[in-house]
């Protein structure tokens, strides 16, 4: 599943990140396109929460894309 | 200065726009403290002020400190990382405000206050003016300080809240005799040293003594969460040579983020200084010195403030002329941000895709800046410049901003 926040105000990129770990409960991926610093400090802790892992990487130009892996498929 | 917005992945991307925003930042560091030197032949002490906010913007954006998100989130994300950093900040800046107090008023129970403090009223203006700063921030996504730091970041949400912050403070201001009439003139102030004898040392131990026991309650909301970060593996970065080794200290300073309880922990020395400099740390007043000004220029001007001038906090009485020292600590959180973002690459120009999220940014805007001038202070001067300053009204603010932080929780996971 892919989630483009790009342009969301706070708290969306993280709310919307953690409502599709909920909905999703670990049989799909969440690949999030954000432009929203705090993500990358809020989301990895919610991750494990919902049996989740992660990945960041760095796109350049204040954009990062937050991949969440179902814990137990890596 | 283009910034590129493909999402190719690599270093090569991410050299071509580094240099460029870094050398932005650097012409504007230089431009900032140009102006610390053109503001200190108005006053000597306006450049230190102003320096030090611009350490508090830089210390905002590196750490993403938002005081907002630090209630907000323990309540939308069981999580209270945030928090604990400013736990951090009280702690210490408590510790160098009692020494700064006693150095000017050494016996406190005498009945004077020390004049700068934030020793506010208590009483009901603190709660309502907490519960709609407290709903109001969680509203528009972030509070007075968080909107100035993100403003800088290029964030155009922000630029509306801080217009719906102008608009609130104006209406409080039309209204502040009202509620002078109705309640802040018979809430007392209440600061902790002059009480039962307690004194300095009674109060540092007794604030410290709440900042744990908060601490502890963090702690067991956490546990109730189930948060936990997964373990990734890290590289390990090569630190060899000496140009590897500042490399990495130069990236752990500009360009990865900071973690909140080094933020905090900046944050508290940075009202510790700015207070022994002056006054302690605040924002509202200088922007409701902005909103009376404009007010007044539009032929609107606001009645006298009854009472408001034998009162502490970000009072928005702080004189006339552009370069006050209000100015200074409140003006100066932008460029230190915007030094922060350019460095880190952060900066970008972040329109919202929602037309719904710009009336949230302005509503929430409005009520927080009601709030905020009717508490005389935001998260940082009625909370954050408050309780190390030993006054009760800083504990009750913060517990209404909770309840106002929950409401608001509350409403925007239904309009996500």
């Amino acid at each position: 599943m892919e989630l483009d926040v790009r342009g969301e105000i706070c708290p969306y990129p993280m709310l919307k990140a953690v409502e599709a770990m909920k909905k999703l409960k670990g049989t799909d991926e969440v690949v999030v396109f954000t432009d929203h610093a705090p993500c990358l400090d809020t989301i990895p802790p919610q991750a494990g929460r919902y049996g989740y892992t992660y990945q960041v990487e760095e796109n350049g130009g204040a954009e990062w894309t937050i991949t969440l892996i179902p814990k137990g498929s890596m | 200065m283009a910034l590129t917005h493909e999402t190719t992945k690599g270093p090569s991307t991410l050299l071509t726009s580094m240099p460029r925003q870094s050398i932005i930042a650097v012409l504007v560091l230089f431009g900032a403290l140009g102006l610390a030197v053109v503001m200190s032949r108005t006053e000597a002490i306006l450049a230190p002020l102003w320096l030090l906010a611009m350490a508090a913007g830089f210390t905002l954006q590196r750490s993403r400190f938002c005081f907002a998100s630090a209630f907000r989130d323990l309540f939308l994300f069981g999580s209270s990382r945030i928090m604990k950093g400013i736990l951090v900040g009280l702690a210490i800046a408590t510790i160098g405000f009692a020494i700064n107090m006693y150095s000017k008023v050494p016996f406190p129970g005498f009945g004077a206050l020390p004049g700068e403090a934030n020793i506010l009223p208590v009483g009901l203006s603190t709660i309502v003016g907490g519960l709609l700063f407290g709903f109001g921030m969680v509203l528009s996504g972030g509070c007075v300080s968080g909107s100035l730091y993100r403003m800088a970041e290029g964030y155009v949400a922000s630029w509306v809240s801080m217009g719906g912050i102008l608009i609130g403070l104006g209406f409080l201001s039309q209204t502040w005799n009202w509620w002078w009439q109705a309640s802040i003139s018979h809430e007392p102030t209440v600061w902790i040293p002059s009480k039962f004898g307690l004194g300095y040392g009674g109060g540092v131990i007794l604030t410290l003594g709440g900042l744990l026991i908060a601490f502890l309650l963090f702690l067991w909301w956490e546990s109730r969460s189930g948060l936990s970060t997964p373990d990734i593996p890290h590289k390990k970065e090569p630190d060899d040579t000496l140009v590897q080794k500042l490399s990495i200290l130069w990236r752990s300073v500009f360009v990865r983020g900071w973690s909140a309880v080094v933020g905090g922990g900046v944050l508290g020395v940075i009202g510790v200084l700015m207070y022994m400099v002056h006054m302690p740390w605040g924002v509202t007043g200088e922007l409701a010195r902005f909103s009376n000004t404009i007010m007044s220029t539009l032929n609107f001007a606001p009645p006298e403030a009854l009472g408001l001038s034998d009162l502490g906090g970000c009072s928005g009485l702080s004189g006339a002329g552009l370069f006050t020292h209000s100015f200074a600590a409140t003006v100066g959180v932008l460029p230190g941000s915007l030094v922060g973002a350019l460095f880190a690459s952060e900066f970008k120009l972040r329109f919202p895709r929602n037309a719904k999220r710009y009336v949230q940014a302005l509503g929430g805007g409005i009520i927080m800046g009601y709030g905020a001038g009717l508490a005389i202070g935001c998260t940082v001067g009625a909370f954050f410049s408050s309780i190390p300053s030993l006054s009760i009204s800083g504990w009750l603010f913060a517990l209404a901003l909770s309840c106002g932080a929950f409401m608001g929780v509350q409403v925007i996971k239904r309009i996500a």
